[in-house]
């Protein structure tokens, strides 16, 4: 076990020519499905040692294709638990194309497809027969614009629940108490739960997405430029309730803004015309970045 | 020539207007001599049309003439309700077939043949209904209903020729079904792909997704849709008048009862109506008339307000 930590720490240098160890990695995790199931869950909280992160997904060589069109080429990189990872780049640069690939939500639409290997806990999303909705389950998703769903607010976080589990009335309420405290919102919606979510205004319907999001419990979060329709206040908001929450999720964050990356990630992947640049540590990303271009962008000389 | 433009505009609502003023003008000795007991007495009455007219509260009519429409509000809700209560749930699981289920190519077809449904004259289904549909329902269906749902009385026998009130309202079900599917279909279509996303990033399945996450926001459209199909069931002629068996000053007492409506009651009676030598017949039916048009152009005027307001663009067959 020590073994696998320390790997997910040794990979992170060499992200972008990590071949031979991925394979070394990739070995390690299929022993460890063979015994107990693979995952955080395994270590005792003692045992969680700070600045060792565990790979909580493993992207391996991943093409994406809109019809004809190649959006990602040949992506590799680990996405790690309980850290914010960050994807930026310029519009079009297939940022939240990635994103959308881990909870395979693109498979809404039938030319879009994605070749390669996603592996969460060591298991390949990407593998045909997967059921999308307990990965779905498991992965998370906030959009850009907040979707509250025409019904109340306690029922936009119900609505999740009761796709998975049988709860007792009382135990709903109080998982929708529960996600909407995590979610920082309890206190402006606790006394009109039966509100229309359509109500709130757009920074409250977003930590509402973000409630209705972690009802379901997932272990990852999907943000998709969360705060891009917000006004600074809410962005604020939001950013604070992503560093409150990676203590419990693996998250991964794409925006189009880089101090939102620069301040609310740990680790922060640069995309150019669907490749990934550069990944690293946000703080040498955005203090030394290794390729030109990703010193070009975050200094603003295009984008 | 912007003038020119203008009156030529201006000739449609004007008519409308004309119409509607004039056959108020013309309905208005009528109005006045049946009274409010017009809408609630079961009397169709012409009188006797070939004795001397005598003079009653200062009208003329012929002796015993007597003009009460009830059987033909009853008939007319009635045929109107049931052919609603079919036609929703089948348009808005067609139009949820069609939104969701079916893409491309596929689906412009079937929605094409969806929309010819409303483009068939309703002398065609009134023709198709007697010889096709009647015999379908006599023989076949309305004996199993008799027998499955006897135990209310609305639905035990006698279940009669097949003329009647059921029959009706199935084909009007029949014509009123794409106005609803159509429309629905189309706003489902226009609803913001983020929200399937995010009903799907949840893991709902497609049908959970469009019956919690965006059938309830086509909640107006789907009011606005009812309504315009309410308009032309209530205004259906034709079809109804060679199905429902034309029944005269009689309230259906079972679902297969014979009915009449008010829209298929005045083509009807019309020809006798016009041998009444003081006219009154033909006011009277005029007022049936005159309420019809108030009544259709309410309910229009209503749908395209809520569509209108629901944002679709809006659609004319």
């Amino acid at each position: 076990m020590r073994e696998y930590q320390e790997a997910g720490r040794r990979f992170l240098p060499g992200a972008l020519s990590p071949i031979p160890f991925v394979a070394e990695l990739r070995g390690m995790m299929d022993e460890t499905r063979e015994g107990p199931p693979a995952g955080h869950s395994l270590f005792p909280a003692s045992e969680k040692i700070e600045a060792t992160p565990l790979v909580k997904i493993l992207i391996r060589n991943l093409d994406f294709y809109y019809d004809d069109f190649r959006a990602l080429k040949d992506i590799s990189l680990p996405i790690y638990d309980k850290e914010v990872t960050a994807f930026i780049g310029p519009s079009g640069c297939g940022k939240s194309t990635l994103l959308r690939v881990l909870n395979r939500i693109y498979e809404l639409y039938p030319k879009q497809r994605a070749e390669g290997e996603v592996l969460m806990d060591g298991e390949n999303i990407l593998a045909p027969g997967r059921d999308l909705n307990l990965l779905r389950a498991k992965v998370g998703m906030v959009f850009q614009k907040p979707t509250p769903f025409p019904m109340s607010i306690y029922d936009n976080i119900a609505f999740g629940l009761r796709l998975y589990r049988h709860l007792s009335r009382s135990e709903r309420d109080d998982r929708i108490e529960v996600a909407l405290r995590r979610a920082a919102l309890w206190d402006e919606v606790g006394d009109k739960l039966h509100a229309s979510g359509l109500s709130l205004s757009g920074g409250q319907q977003q930590r509402l997405c973000i409630a209705r999001a972690i009802a379901v419990e997932p272990e990852v979060l999907l943000l998709d430029e969360p705060a891009s329709a917000l006004d600074p206040i809410s962005t604020q908001r939001i950013e604070e309730l992503i560093a409150e929450l990676k203590s419990d999720y693996c998250i991964v964050l794409v925006t189009h803004n880089m101090q939102q990356a620069a301040r609310a990630s740990d680790y922060t992947g640069f995309l150019y015309l669907g490749e990934l640049i550069e990944f690293d540590d946000t703080e040498r990303i955005f203090t030394h970045p290794k390729d030109a271009r990703t010193e070009d962008y975050i200094t603003g000389r295009f984008g | 020539m912007r003038r020119a433009l203008a009156l030529l505009a201006g000739v449609l609502p004007a008519s409308l207007m004309a119409v509607v003023l004039f056959l108020a003008i013309y309905a208005w000795p009528a109005i006045r001599f049946n009274g409010i007991g017009f809408a609630f007495e079961n009397t169709w009455n012409l009188g006797n049309l070939y004795a001397n007219p005598v003079t009653i509260a200062g009208t003329q009519i012929q002796p015993g003439a007597h003009y009460g429409i009830l059987f033909l509000i009853v008939g007319t809700l009635l045929s109107t309700a049931i052919a609603l209560a079919l036609a929703l749930p089948v348009g808005i699981g067609a139009a949820i077939f069609l939104a969701e289920a079916v893409k491309g190519r596929f689906r412009l077809v079937v929605s094409f043949f969806v929309e010819l449904l409303a483009a068939i004259p309703s002398v065609v289904y009134g023709l198709w209904g007697i010889v096709v549909l009647i015999p379908f329902l006599s023989r076949n269906v309305f004996p199993f209903l008799a027998r499955a749902l006897g135990v209310f009385p609305v639905f035990a026998g006698p279940t009669g020729s097949g003329y009647g009130l059921l029959t009706s309202g199935i084909l009007l079900s029949l014509m009123i079904v794409p106005l609803i599917g159509a429309t629905l279909r189309d706003a489902l279509v226009g609803q913001p792909a983020e929200l399937r996303e995010a009903a799907a990033a949840i893991g709902a399945t497609r049908f959970e997704c469009v019956w919690s996450v965006l059938l309830p926001r086509t909640r107006t459209v789907i009011i606005a849709s009812t309504f315009l199909a309410l308009g032309r069931a209530l205004g259906e002629t034709m079809a109804v008048l060679m199905v429902s068996g034309n029944a005269l000053n009689y309230l259906p007492q079972n679902i297969y009862a014979p009915i009449s409506t008010m829209a298929a009651f005045i083509l009807s009676q019309l020809d006798s109506a016009l041998q009444d030598p003081t006219g009154m017949a033909v006011r009277s039916l005029a007022e049936i008339a005159l309420i019809l048009a108030v009544i259709s152009l309410l309910i229009n005027v209503l749908a395209r307000v809520l569509l209108y307001a629901a944002g679709v663009k809006r659609r004319s067959f």
